[in-house]
């Protein structure tokens, strides 16, 4: 299978030193490390968020770190999706508008196959609808909890069916049982066919993904392959990151 | 989306709308107030003008006159579209009774004429050619309210009455700076009261478009033509028209500058305040891959429709201030025609300050460029401390730039309103001042005056100073005909431009209008003319004057002038009296003798009252709009701190700390940097406030001009306003502590 993305020898400064790696189309890998091992900065440096000191990134081929940056923002816009640990969402608009809004952005920029608003809110709705949150699409975003707001999050990350799905520490800010239902969501969407790379510091969120890199003083000290998740039980898998994590010095 | 999020951002933030569309709208409404007050009156002198067929050139004179001679000039001259000499029969002021009033006291000199038989006609308020019947008689039009007149009041000049049928505008002599006051009577009434008076001659000449008044003035001058008077031209009138309320509208102009500025720097800092409060959420949109012109494209588009609602609002309240405004000026200068004119000035007007504050406000949102996702979706706690600085830095330039709009148009009034500004016009720097004019015998009655000055005890000082028409060569050769004042010109000294006051026997200042016309400076030599001698003289300074045509010279007391045998055309005597006499009565006992003494103060206020109320008006409309402007700014900007540091209230409130002494040191934190405002807001006020003023008085004639300050209201009154505005404001601003409860800083800092 042909690389989705393709990582070679990225630097940060002094944070990140010189990491390398693959991601297939489909996978779902989750990056854990100690605080400060460059974790949430190797992910900036991949989207195109931040521009790396030294090393190249692929995205289905295309060489993304020298693009322009508003070249970037036009790949992040098509082609990448965002989630972040904070639910960071316009406190102007409601759900449903700040779902539509990279939907109406991308929208705007097509020269052919322009979608109608209607056709846009229809997608939308239909997102929400998997996520289990159409009835919050006319509440503001102080009237939802914030599980309600992650999973929105993950629906106008969504709205442009994007290649990959980069997620910071989604869970990061929820409680243990909405951040599994959050989760879940994520799993859901993997089994659909998004790939997604996420940071996480939750060995047991971790577990769910298919594959774990593990980052320590910026560079990649160990990866575990775990598979999909319906190989083996969620209990297993949990067991074999828990090991294995203890052997990476956790 | 776009609209729905305008919609909804401004439904959040009703405050920080209202005051962008504030500014907005104060700002346009100065200016568009500004171009309609300018356009009006502009229009409404041409009208004028064009309606009374304004003489283009205009010599005054007194005594014998030769009428084929001139007959013999205009045909000579193709450039002359027609001529015609008008009577004027100069009334002594204590023989005039207007209604109930005498005018004994005014500074004026008032006159009787007919109306004009080919142009300079004086028309009605309805700006209509006037026809006069016998027994009637119509008022100049500004006279209508300084005596109360009303249709049917009567005129009385020594025994004869006449009933006033109507006012008159006067394209000459409209404005109070005008020193002459034409009324206007049938002829046979003005053969009838011919012996009450002096009779001059106004010789006046209607010239063809693009014709050069200055080269047809030395024509005249060269030709020995009568010239015993000033002489005057056609944009000489206009700027005496325009230059009464033109100084208003320039208060306006210059309110309008400075609360653009301060509208610009509010709305400015607004938006800083709104980006650093909305850098998440710009940090997001980048993040999800919105471009940053779109993000830009977010904001601006909100501003544009603030725009937009501050235009119609700016404009809708000009064209409401502009009625009362107007009035002065149409009651002198009729109703203008500039319709479209004003309504095309109006718009630019609008769409110049609109576009200044967009074009900021564009340039504010760069920021949002500057950042990166990263700093923007995790900014650094340090900034926060910075922006609360900034905050209180800006209360201290807000109530400074206030303070600075309270004081100028203050001290411009005072400054125009004291008895020194008139040096800067030409006129000395003494206390009375005596015209003898318009007499057979200048010389004998100076004499007597002379006599009686040096042994009346109670004169500390005074000096008499001889006008003479005397010719003298141009640089290209051309005789023309120099106003010379001759006497002691240190004694009551005027503001030179550059230079100084004539001293030696060879020796001659000249007049900015002169100096220019003749291409000559300080150091260069002009020849005069004296007693059929070319005698060379050296220009040593050069002054302002607006008197006699702005275009006169002076020679020192030991000029060959003085004693020459060309007779004065008048004579003027300054005096000043010894601290303990009081001048009124010495006017009084003084005035006896049949001269015009007047009291320089009381001869500003004539001269200068219809603009320096105009100007106390604007002052006053300057200090409310500033006081405003302190009270919002400073209460928003307050509040505004309050909302920023509401975690660090709570905290000090869970903490033990009283509202009350939390406000206390707010209070103190908000008032500082006000009293620093006020403080910077008085020396720049003084300082380069008298150099603004100093540049617009220079295009009226008034150079190097310096305020007269009123220090009690510099030093007491305007602070008070400036703190005590402030000091409230803040007190508003910081109520809202009592709301921050002490349990908010428990539920975390977001």
């Amino acid at each position: 299978m042909k690389d989705l993305l393709k990582v070679e020898n990225l630097c940060k400064n002094q944070i990140l030193d010189h990491v390398s790696f693959t991601m297939d189309s489909g996978e779902m890998t989750a990056i854990m490390g100690p605080s400060g091992s460059g974790k949430s900065t190797l992910l900036y440096q991949i989207s195109g968020m931040d521009q790396p000191s030294s090393g190249k990134v692929w995205l289905n081929g295309q060489e993304i770190t020298g693009l322009s940056e508003d070249e970037k923002s036009n790949l992040r816009l098509h082609r990448m999706g965002f989630v972040f640990q904070q639910m960071n969402m316009m406190s102007n608009l409601n759900i449903l508008d700040n779902i539509l809004l990279p939907a109406i952005q991308a929208n705007k920029g097509k020269k052919d196959n322009r979608k109608s608003k209607a056709e846009l809110t229809e997608n939308a709705k239909k997102l929400m609808q998997k996520l289990s949150i159409s009835d919050l699409a006319d509440r503001s975003i102080t009237q939802a909890s914030g599980g309600q707001l992650q999973r929105a999050c993950i629906c106008r990350s969504m709205i442009n069916q994007p290649e990959i799905l980069f997620a910071d520490e989604p869970t990061g800010a929820l409680n243990k049982s909405t951040a599994a239902e959050v989760m879940e969501e994520f799993v859901e969407l993997n089994r659909e066919g998004t790939t997604i790379l996420m940071v996480t510091h939750d060995s047991k969120i971790a577990s769910r993904c298919s594959r774990i890199l593990y980052l320590l003083d910026g560079s990649i000290h160990g990866e575990l392959i775990l598979g999909k998740s319906d190989t083996i039980t969620e209990k297993e898998r949990e067991e074999r990151v828990s090991q294995w994590l203890m052997e990476m010095g956790w | 989306m776009t609209g729905k999020l305008i919609r909804n951002d401004i439904k959040q933030n009703k405050l920080l709308s209202a005051m962008t569309i504030i500014f907005m709208a104060i700002s346009s409404m100065l200016l568009v107030l500004t171009v309609l007050l300018f356009t009006n009156l502009l229009c409404s002198i041409d009208d004028l003008m064009a309606t009374a067929k304004t003489p283009d050139f205009l010599q005054m004179h007194t005594g014998e006159l030769d009428e084929s001679q001139l007959h013999r000039f205009a045909l000579a001259h193709s450039e002359v579209r027609e001529w015609q000499i008008c009577k004027y029969l100069n009334l002594e002021n204590s023989s005039i009774y207007l209604g109930n009033y005498s005018l004994a006291d005014s500074t004026q000199d008032n006159g009787l004429c007919v109306q004009g038989e080919k142009f300079d006609y004086l028309l009605s308020t309805e700006n209509h050619v006037l026809n006069v019947s016998q027994g009637e008689v119509y008022v100049p039009v500004c006279y209508r309210t300084q005596y109360d007149l009303h249709l049917g009041d009567t005129m009385e000049i020594g025994s004869q009455k006449m009933h006033i049928a109507g006012f008159l505008r006067d394209s000459q002599m409209n404005s109070m700076m005008a020193s002459s006051k034409r009324f206007l009577v049938n002829e046979s009434d003005y053969q009838k009261l011919a012996e009450s008076g002096e009779e001059e001659y106004l010789i006046e000449f209607l010239l063809k478009d693009g014709t050069d008044t200055g080269v047809f003035a030395a024509d005249y001058a060269a030709e020995g033509l009568p010239a015993n008077g000033p002489t005057i031209t056609g944009p000489l009138i206009r700027m005496m028209n325009a230059l009464s309320d033109g100084m208003m509208i320039l208060v306006i102009l210059l309110v309008s500058i400075v609360v653009l500025l301060i509208s610009i720097l509010c709305i400015r800092f607004i938006l800083a305040l709104r980006l650093e409060r909305d850098k998440k959420e710009i940090g997001m949109l980048k993040a999800l891959g919105i471009g940053k012109k779109e993000i830009r494209q977010l904001y601006f588009a909100k501003y544009i429709l603030f725009s937009v609602c501050g235009a119609f609002i700016g404009l809708v309240l000009a064209r409401t201030m502009q009625k009362p405004l107007l009035r002065q000026m149409q009651e002198l200068y009729g109703a203008s025609s500039a319709g479209w004119q004003s309504d095309i000035f109006s718009i630019l007007a609008v769409l110049l300050t609109e576009g200044l504050i967009l074009f900021s406000i564009r340039c504010g949102l760069k920021k949002t460029e500057r950042y990166t996702v990263l700093e923007a979706l995790f900014p650094k706690q340090t900034e926060n401390k910075k922006n609360n600085h900034r905050q209180y830095l800006f209360i201290g330039f807000v109530v400074a730039a206030c303070t600075f709009l309270m004081l100028v148009p203050q001290n411009l009034y005072s400054s125009l309103s004291s008895p020194k500004f008139v040096t800067y016009m030409g006129i000395g720097d003494g206390e009375i001042r005596i015209d003898i004019r318009q007499t057979e015998d200048i010389r004998t009655i100076t004499e007597r005056i002379d006599t009686e000055l040096k042994n009346d005890s109670r004169v500390k000082k005074y000096t008499v100073l001889q006008t003479k028409s005397c010719p003298a060569l141009s640089s290209d050769g051309n005789q023309i005909n120099l106003t010379v004042e001759a006497g002691d010109h240190n004694a009551f000294p005027i503001s030179y431009i550059e230079g100084k006051a004539p001293e030696g026997e060879k020796e001659i200042a000249l007049s900015s209008l002169n100096a220019e016309e003749l291409g000559l400076s300080v150091g260069s030599t002009l020849e005069l003319l004296i007693n059929d001698t070319q005698i060379s003289y050296t220009i040593c300074g050069i002054y302002s004057d607006i008197t006699n045509g702005g275009k006169t010279a002076k020679v020192g007391i030991s000029s060959p002038i003085k004693d020459d045998n060309i007779p004065a055309m008048w004579n003027i005597v300054y005096v000043s009296l010894e601290d303990s006499v009081s001048k009124e009565q010495w006017i009084e006992e003084y005035n006896q003798t049949g001269i015009k003494i007047v009291d320089i103060a009381d001869y500003v206020k004539g001269t200068y009252g219809q603009t320096l109320q105009e100007i106390r008006l604007a002052s006053k409309t300057a200090t409310i709009i500033a006081a405003v402007i302190i009270s919002l700014v400073v209460a928003l900007f307050t509040r505004l701190i309050v909302e920023k540091n509401r975690y660090s209230i709570s905290l000090q409130k869970a903490l033990g700390f009283t509202s009350g002494s939390i406000k206390k040191s707010y209070m103190i934190k908000g008032l500082l940097p006000a009293i620093i405002g006020t403080v910077v807001g008085l020396i720049t006020g003084n300082r380069i406030g008298e150099y603004l003023c100093g540049m617009i008085l220079k295009s009226f004639g008034a150079d190097r001009f310096h305020f007269v300050i009123d220090w009690n209201k510099t030093l007491f009154l305007i602070p008070i306003i400036s703190l005590t505005t402030a000091g409230t404001a803040v007190w508003i601003g910081i109520m809202a502590i009592k709301k921050v409860k002490a349990f908010e800083c428990c539920m975390g800092k977001e």
